[in-house]
C-alpha cells in the first residue's frame, strides 16, 4: 500500500476524475468540502447538499469524518450537527475504502436505504415506520427548503459569493481567496 | 469520599484511622509484623512531614467531616470499605488486577535473598506493587562489579552488606512497605515467615534443601529460583502441590448479546453481529435476560462447542424448553485452575516442556537447562565462575556439561553447542541491567502470581538467552579485562570497545514516564552517554502525578507537581553521575521543531521511544526516518508488553505496520440505545462536558465580548448557533443559579429532563410494541427497551447524583458550597422543595398530515428570527448582571478523588444504566472506562526496557544483520514470550531503480516545478501530483495549478503552502504521486528540492 500521504493525494485524485465537485481550502488535503446530489429514485432526489469532509491524521487506517454542511432529514443523520450513524463509515471502516466509494456507494445507499432501527434523528425515523408518505413529503419538504443548488453554492463558512461557482473556478480561486481575505 | 492517603505517611495515618477504624493499616502492620530486624523509615518518614502537614491542612478545608463520624455522608454505591486502598496511587495496577488482588498482595509477605542487580530489580518492582513486606537477604558485601547492573548502589557503598546498602533507596519507593534485611545464613525455618521466597544466587544443593521445605510446608510457600549470568537467564517456579490459579489470563469475561436460541439437541445460539464473539469451545457460559426460554436463565454454567464469529452450540438439550422469543445476554464463567507442582528436585530430572521465547533458538532451553547445572557444579567444585576470555574454563565447563547430559539417560540431548555453552561460560559471572530488568519483571510478575492466584504461574521452567546482543565481530581476550570501572561486568561480556561507544553515544529518550524512568536507570547503569562524548537528551511536557507514582519509580511524593524530565534525569544523575544528561519540558512535535531541529536530530546516535501514545510515535518515526535514525520502540498494556526495533535500511519503519484504529461505539447508540456501561459513561462524559465546560465557557464567550460573539453567531446562522445561544440564555436567565438551593434544584431538574422526561420522550416516539417498516418489531437485540425512573430522595444513587451535580454547579457559579449537602437528610428536605413540573411528550412526531406542513415551516423557518430574539432575551439578561460576571467551566479530571468530576460521571452512568436495565459500575471502574485509563504495573514496564536495551547494545555496536534484532510481544499474565526478527522495509522496483522507505531522491539547482516533472519524466515516472505537507503545489485536474509549472517549488511552496524555510536550512521535501507509462501508480521516495 502506498504511503498515507500519497493516498490523501490519490483518493483526492480519483474522486475529482470522477466528477465530484471538490472544494478544497487553501489547497490543503485535511478538510474539504464534497459536493453531493440525492440517488435518482429516492425522494432525496433534486436535492444537492455540501458534504464536509475531514481527513485525519492516521487516514486511511482512520475514516474519514463526514458532515452535512446544509439540513438533512434522515433518520441517520442529526438535524443539528449534520454527523451521519453509518457503520461503513464509522465502525467498520477499512483502510481498503477510498472516498470515491463514500460518495458513489455509502453515502447513496443511506439515502435510498435509511436504516430508522439504529435512529439518530429519532423523529424522523419514527415518522419513517409509521407513514411512509408523509416522511418522504418532510423529506422534500426538507430538500426544496436546504438542499437547492445555490444552498450549497454559498458556502456559510468559506464563501461570501452567493453564485455557484465551477470546479474551476473553486480550484482557481484560492490564491486569490487568500489574498483578499482579511485576517480572521 | 474521604481523601486517601498513602498509608504510612507520618500522622495523616492517624487521622485517617480515627475516621476509617481500618486494621489494615501501617501502624498495626508496623506493630504486628513478625519480621522487623531491621526497619527503615524514620529518616523518609521525617522528610515527608513537612509536606504531610500542608496536605493534611488543605484536606480539612475542604472536608469538614473528618473528625466526626456520626453524620453519615452519602457514599457511592459500592464505594464503602475501600479505604484499604490508595486508589489515586494504585489507579493503574488496579486496573490490571482488581482490589482483590491488591487486598491479597498487601497481605503479603516476601523474602528476596541474593541483592544482586537481579535482586534489587524484583524488590522494586514488587515494593512499587505495594505488598506487606520485603525482607532483603544478603551475606556478601557490595562490590564495584555490582555498580553494573544494581540501581540502588553507589561507588560509596562499596564493601557494606548488600541488603543494608539496598534498604534505604528501596524503602522510599513506597513507605507503605515493610522492608527488613538478614544478613546471616538462612536457615529453613526463617522461610515459614513469608508467603513467597526468591533466590537469585543459590547453589543447587542449597536450593533443594530449601525448595523442599516450603513444597512440603502447610500451606505450602511459593518458591522462585531465578538467576542471569551474562546473556542468559533462567527461572524455576514452585508453588506447590496444589496451588489454585483464579484467573488464568487476566481478561474480562467474554459476552455477547442473543438473537435466537432453538430449540435442539444440542441448541443452536445465534448473537447479534455487532460484534465478534470471543468465546472458544469448552468455555462454560450462563445466561440471563433471556425471554421465553427462561429455563436458560437458571444461572447453571453451560458448556459451549463450534464457537464461531456470530452463534455457537450448546451442550444442552433444549427440545422441551420454552420456545425462544427475544432478548438475552450470554457471558463467559472463567474457571480456577489447579496447577500440580513439582519440587526442583524431580523437576530438574523431569523438566516437563520448557516455555519458549524465540523460536529460532527452539533448542536453546534444553542446552541451558544443562548449561545452568553445568554452572552450579563449577562453582561449588572451584569456587569460583569462570574467568571471562579464558578457554581453559569454557572447556571445563562444557565438559561438566557433558557429564551431566550423559547422566540423563534418555532425556540426554544430541548436541550441547559448544559454542553457545563458551559464551555462557565467559559471562557467567556479571550480572547484566538489561537481564536483570528484563528478569526482574517476569519474576516480580510470578511473585504476585503467587500470593493471590491471579494470571496464569510460569510452569514451571524459564530460559532465556540474548546471544545476539554480543558484538558481531569476534573479540579478542584481552578486551574482556576488568579496568577497575563501575562497567566491569558489562565488559567482562561485550569487551571494552564496545563500552566505549555506549559511552560516547549520543541518545534521544522521549518521554520521562513509566518507560522513560527505566531507561534512564537502565542506561545509566550501562554507561550510556557517560563519556566525555556522549550526550543524553530527555524531553516530556508533562507533569508528576500521584498516580504516576506506583510505577515511575523515580519519583517520589515530594516530586509531585514537578516536571518528570527534570526530577528523572536528576535521578539517574544519581544512579551514576558520569551520565551527560539534559532534561527538556518540549512535547516532540511539528510545532518545537526549533527545538528538536535538523542539527539535533542529525548529531543523534540512536533515538529510543518512551511514549504513550500513536500519534507522538508516528511522529518521531517519520523524524527518524527522515534522519536516518535508529528508533527503539517500546509499550505496554497491562500485563503485556511490545518491542519494535525501527533500523535504517535494515527493518521497515514503525508507521509501516498498524492497529486498526480502536473501535467506538456509534453515535446512535450512545445517544438513545445504550447497551452496555461502557455506552452510558461515554454519554456521560459527553454531557459533563456540554454542562459544566463548553456551556460555561461558551456564557464566558458571549459576556466577554457580546457583540463579536452576536456577529459570528448570525454569520453562522443555523441550528447550531441556536442551540447554542438557547444554552447561555438557559444559563443566565431561567437556570441561573445565585444560591446553593437554585444549585439543587437545577440538579433536581436535571434529574427529570435525563432520567424521566426524555425516556419518556423516546418510548412515546418508539413504544414498546413499535415495529420497523419491515414488521420487525423496533426494540430488538441490542437495542434495550428504556423504564423512566421515579426520583426518590430514599435511594442513595439518586442523592448522590443530585449532590455531585449541585456541588459542581455551585462551582461553576462560585457559590460556596454548605457542608450540609453531604448530610443525605439534609439534603432530601433541600430537594422537598424543588418544585418539579408534569412531563407532556412532544407530539411533533405524532402522525398528523394536516399540522406536519405548518409545523415544519414554524419550527426551522427561522432560525435567523429566533437567533435575533434570543440576543434581544440575552441583552436583557447581562444587564442584570453584576459587571465582570463569568462562569468557571470545569475541565474533567478524572484522578483527583475529591472533585465530585468522577462521582458526577459515575452517577450520570449509572442512572442511564438503571433506565436500560444495565448493570451499575461502582466508581473505581467508571473512572478506569470513562477516564480511559490505561491499566500499567511496573513488572511489564521493567521488563520492556530490559528487551530494549538488549537491543540498544547490537544498535550501539552497528555491525549487526536484522537477523541478529529481535521485535517481542510478551504477556506476562499467561505467561508467553515471541520474539522475532523484525520485517525488512518493502522494496520497490522500477526499470532499474529499486528503493526502500529509507531512501530519498535528491534534486538540485533549485528547480522548477516543470523541471523537476520532467525530471520524473525521463526515469519514466509520470507525475501528476506534487505537494508539500498536506498542501497541494500541483495537481494536474486543476487548470490553473498549469500557470504555477514555471514557478520555482522552493517559491511555489512558500505562496501556496506558506512554508516557513529556516535561513539554515538549504531543502525543501515535497511528495509526488506518480505513474509510469502503464498507468500503474508507482511510490517513489521523498524528493529533496535544493534551492541553495
Amino acid at each position: 500500500m502506498s504511503s498515507p500521504s500519497k493516498r490523501r493525494e490519490m483518493d483526492l485524485m480519483k474522486l475529482m476524475m470522477s466528477d465530484y465537485k471538490v472544494e478544497m481550502i487553501n489547497d490543503g488535503m485535511q478538510e474539504f468540502y464534497v459536493e453531493f446530489n440525492g440517488p435518482k429514485e429516492s425522494p432525496y432526489h433534486g436535492g444537492v447538499w455540501k458534504i464536509r469532509v475531514e481527513l485525519p491524521d492516521a487516514y486511511p487506517y482512520k475514516s474519514p469524518s463526514i458532515g452535512f454542511v446544509n439540513k438533512i432529514y434522515h433518520p441517520n443523520v442529526d438535524e443539528m450537527s449534520g454527523s451521519v450513524c453509518l457503520d461503513v463509515i464509522n465502525q467498520t471502516w477499512s483502510p481498503m475504502f477510498d472516498l470515491v466509494n463514500v460518495f458513489e456507494v455509502f453515502l447513496p445507499q443511506l439515502l435510498l436505504y435509511p436504516n430508522p432501527s439504529d435512529p439518530l434523528n429519532g423523529e424522523a425515523a419514527a415518522l419513517m415506520m409509521r407513514d411512509r408518505t408523509a416522511y418522504e413529503q418532510r423529506v422534500k419538504e426538507y430538500c426544496e427548503k436546504y438542499a437547492k443548488p445555490e444552498d450549497v453554492g454559498a458556502a456559510p463558512e468559506e464563501k461570501s459569493s452567493d453564485e455557484e461557482l465551477s470546479e474551476d473556478e473553486y480550484a482557481a480561486s484560492d490564491d486569490e481567496e487568500i489574498a483578499g481575505k482579511p485576517d480572521p | 469520599m474521604l481523601p486517601r492517603k498513602r498509608a504510612g505517611e507520618g500522622e495523616v495515618v492517624e487521622g485517617e484511622s480515627e475516621n476509617n477504624n481500618n486494621s489494615n493499616n501501617i501502624k498495626d502492620i508496623a506493630v504486628t509484623s513478625p519480621i522487623k530486624k531491621h526497619r527503615f523509615s524514620a529518616a523518609a518518614a521525617a522528610d515527608l512531614t513537612a509536606n504531610n502537614n500542608t496536605v493534611a491542612i488543605g484536606n480539612n478545608s475542604s472536608n469538614h467531616s473528618s473528625g466526626s463520624v456520626l453524620e453519615p455522608t452519602i457514599m457511592a454505591p459500592g464505594d464503602a470499605n475501600h479505604n484499604d486502598i490508595d486508589e489515586d496511587l494504585h489507579s493503574r495496577q488496579l486496573a490490571v488486577y482488581g482490589r482483590e488482588t491488591m487486598r491479597l498482595l498487601f497481605a503479603s509477605n516476601i523474602l528476596i535473598s541474593g541483592m544482586n542487580g537481579l535482586g534489587a530489580e524484583i524488590a522494586k518492582n514488587l515494593i512499587l506493587a505495594g505488598v506487606k513486606s520485603v525482607t532483603l537477604h544478603d551475606e556478601g558485601v557490595v562490590e564495584l562489579w555490582d555498580l553494573s547492573s544494581n540501581f540502588v548502589f553507589s561507588e560509596n557503598d562499596v564493601g557494606k552488606n548488600r541488603a543494608l546498602a539496598s534498604v534505604q533507596k528501596l524503602q522510599e519507593l513506597n513507605n507503605a512497605v515493610v522492608i527488613s534485611t538478614l544478613t546471616t545464613k538462612l536457615t529453613k525455618q526463617q522461610l515459614s515467615h513469608f508467603q513467597a521466597v526468591v533466590f537469585t544466587d543459590i547453589s543447587l544443593e542449597k536450593a533443594f534443601e530449601f525448595d523442599d521445605y516450603c513444597h512440603n510446608h502447610r500451606p505450602p510457600i511459593s518458591f522462585i529460583k531465578t538467576e542471569v549470568r551474562g546473556l542468559f537467564g533462567s527461572v524455576f517456579c514452585d508453588f506447590g502441590p496444589e496451588f489454585t490459579v483464579f484467573d488464568v489470563d487476566g481478561e474480562d469475561p467474554h459476552t455477547g448479546i442473543i438473537a435466537s436460541i432453538s430449540n435442539d439437541n444440542p441448541a443452536l445460539v445465534s448473537c447479534v453481529d455487532d460484534e465478534r464473539l470471543e468465546f472458544q469451545d469448552g468455555d462454560l457460559v450462563v445466561f440471563s435476560e433471556v425471554h421465553g426460554m427462561t429455563e436458560l436463565n437458571d444461572g447453571k454454567p453451560r458448556k459451549i462447542k463450534s464457537a464461531r464469529p456470530y452463534s455457537f452450540t450448546l451442550e444442552e438439550d433444549t427440545t422441551n424448553f420454552g420456545t425462544y422469543f427475544k432478548g438475552g445476554i450470554v457471558t463467559q464463567v472463567k474457571q480456577p485452575k489447579v496447577l500440580n507442582f513439582k519440587p526442583l528436585r524431580e523437576a530438574l530430572k523431569d523438566p516437563g516442556d520448557f516455555l519458549l521465547s524465540d523460536f529460532s533458538k527452539f533448542d536453546h532451553p534444553p542446552i541451558l537447562h544443562i548449561a545452568f547445572q553445568a554452572l552450579d557444579k563449577f562453582v561449588s567444585e572451584l569456587g569460583r565462575f569462570p574467568v571471562a576470555g579464558s578457554e581453559e574454563d569454557a572447556q571445563k565447563l562444557t565438559s561438566i556439561a557433558a557429564n551431566v547430559n550423559e547422566c540423563l539417560g534418555e532425556g540426554k540431548i544430541e548436541d550441547i553447542n559448544p559454542k553457545l555453552l563458551r559464551h555462557f561460560s565467559f559471562g557467567s559471572r556479571a550480572v547484566l541491567n538489561p537481564m536483570a530488568a528484563m528478569f526482574g519483571g517476569i519474576v516480580g510478575q510470578e511473585v504476585v502470581k503467587a500470593c493471590s492466584g491471579k494470571f496464569h504461574p510460569l510452569f514451571q521452567f524459564f530460559y532465556f538467552d540474548s546471544v545476539e546482543s554480543l558484538p558481531a565481530e569476534p573479540l579478542d581476550p584481552s578486551d574482556f579485562k576488568p579496568l577497575n570501572s563501575r562497567y566491569d561486568a558489562q565488559i567482562s561480556v561485550f569487551g571494552s570497545k564496545l563500552q566505549k561507544k555506549l559511552e560516547d553515544s549520543k541518545v534521544f529518550i522521549v518521554g520521562s514516564g513509566a518507560l522513560g524512568c527505566e531507561f534512564l536507570k537502565n542506561v545509566a547503569l550501562m554507561g550510556v552517554s557517560c563519556g566525555s562524548q556522549g550526550k543524553l537528551t530527555i524531553t516530556d511536557d508533562d507533569v508528576i502525578e500521584k498516580s504516576n507514582l506506583s510505577r515511575q519509580f523515580l519519583f517520589r511524593d515530594w516530586n509531585i507537581g514537578q516536571a518528570k524530565s527534570t526530577v528523572a534525569a536528576s535521578a539517574a544523575a544519581s544512579i551514576n553521575p558520569q551520565l551527560k544528561i539534559e532534561a527538556l519540558q518540549n512535547r516532540v512535535g511539528p510545532e518545537t521543531e526549533n527545538v528538536f531541529n535538523d542539527t539535533f536530530w542529525e548529531n543523534l546516535t540512536v533515538v529510543i521511544n518512551a511514549l504513550d501514545n500513536v500519534n507522538a510515535r508516528l511522529y518521531v518515526d517519520q523524524r527518524c526516518l527522515y534522519f536516518q535514525k535508529p528508533l527503539l520502540e517500546s509499550g505496554t498494556l497491562g500485563a503485556k508488553c511490545n518491542t519494535q526495533m525501527v533500523i535504517p535500511h535494515l527493518t521497515e519503519n514503525y508507521g509501516a505496520s498498524r492497529d486498526p484504529p480502536e473501535k467506538q461505539a456509534p453515535m446512535c447508540t450512545v445517544h438513545s440505545f445504550p447497551h452496555n456501561i461502557d455506552h452510558c459513561l461515554t454519554w456521560a462524559r459527553s454531557e459533563f462536558e456540554g454542562l459544566l465546560e463548553k456551556t460555561p465557557a461558551e456564557v464566558n464567550a458571549y459576556l466577554s465580548n457580546p457583540v463579536e460573539y452576536a456577529a459570528s453567531m448570525r454569520d453562522a446562522g443555523d441550528a447550531q448557533a441556536k442551540d447554542n445561544l438557547e444554552r447561555i440564555l438557559e444559563c443566565l436567565d431561567r437556570e441561573k443559579c445565585e444560591t446553593f438551593q437554585d444549585c439543587v434544584a437545577w440538579a433536581r431538574l436535571r434529574f427529570e429532563d435525563y432520567f424521566v422526561n426524555r425516556v419518556k420522550q423516546l418510548i412515546y416516539t418508539f413504544p414498546e410494541d413499535a415495529a420497523t417498516s419491515t414488521g420487525a418489531p423496533f426494540w430488538s437485540a441490542p437495542k434495550r427497551f428504556p423504564h423512566p425512573l421515579q426520583f426518590s430522595s430514599t435511594d442513595p444513587s439518586h442523592l448522590h447524583f443530585i449532590m455531585a451535580a449541585s456541588i459542581l454547579r455551585a462551582e461553576t457559579f462560585g457559590i460556596a458550597v454548605p457542608d450540609q449537602v453531604k448530610n443525605p437528610k439534609m439534603l432530601a428536605e433541600a430537594i422537598e422543595n424543588v418544585i418539579v413540573p408534569d412531563f407532556q411528550p412532544k407530539e411533533g412526531v405524532k402522525i398528523n398530515t394536516d399540522e406536519k406542513d405548518t409545523s415544519l415551516s414554524t419550527a426551522s423557518v427561522n432560525d435567523e428570527a429566533m437567533i435575533n430574539e434570543l440576543f434581544y432575551k440575552l441583552e436583557l439578561c447581562k444587564n442584570n448582571l453584576p459587571s465582570g460576571f463569568r462562569l468557571k467551566p470545569i475541565q474533567f479530571e478524572k484522578d483527583d478523588d475529591t472533585n465530585y468530576h468522577m462521582d458526577l460521571i459515575a452517577a450520570l452512568a449509572n442512572m442511564r444504566a438503571r433506565n436500560y436495565s444495565i448493570p451499575e459500575v461502582d466508581k473505581l471502574k467508571a473512572k478506569f472506562i470513562a477516564g480511559r485509563i490505561i491499566p500499567a504495573i511496573a513488572t511489564s514496564t521493567a521488563m520492556a526496557t530490559g528487551l530494549v536495551c538488549l537491543e540498544l547494545y547490537k544498535v550501539l555496536d552497528g555491525a549487526h544483520k536484522v537477523e541478529d534484532y529481535r521485535n517481542t510481544f510478551a504477556n506476562l499474565a499467561l505467561p508467553l514470550f515471541s520474539m522475532a526478527e523484525p520485517v525488512p522495509p518493502k522494496v520497490m522496483k522500477h526499470r532499474e531503480m529499486s528503493w526502500t522507505v529509507w531512501d530519498r531522491w535528491i534534486l538540485r539547482d533549485n528547480p522548477t516545478l516543470r523541471e523537476l516533472i520532467q525530471w520524473l519524466k525521463d526515469k519514466g515516472l509520470n507525475a501528476y501530483s506534487i505537494s508539500y505537507g498536506s498542501c497541494l503545489l500541483f495537481n494536474s485536474m486543476f487548470p490553473k495549478h498549469k500557470e504555477r509549472l514555471d514557478k520555482k517549488v522552493v517559491d511555489v511552496a512558500r505562496e501556496v503552502a506558506k512554508a516557513e524555510l529556516p535561513p539554515y536550512r538549504s531543502h525543501l521535501d515535497v511528495v509526488v504521486a506518480c505513474e509510469d507509462d502503464e498507468d500503474n501508480d508507482i511510490d517513489i521516495p521523498q524528493i529533496s528540492i535544493y534551492y541553495r
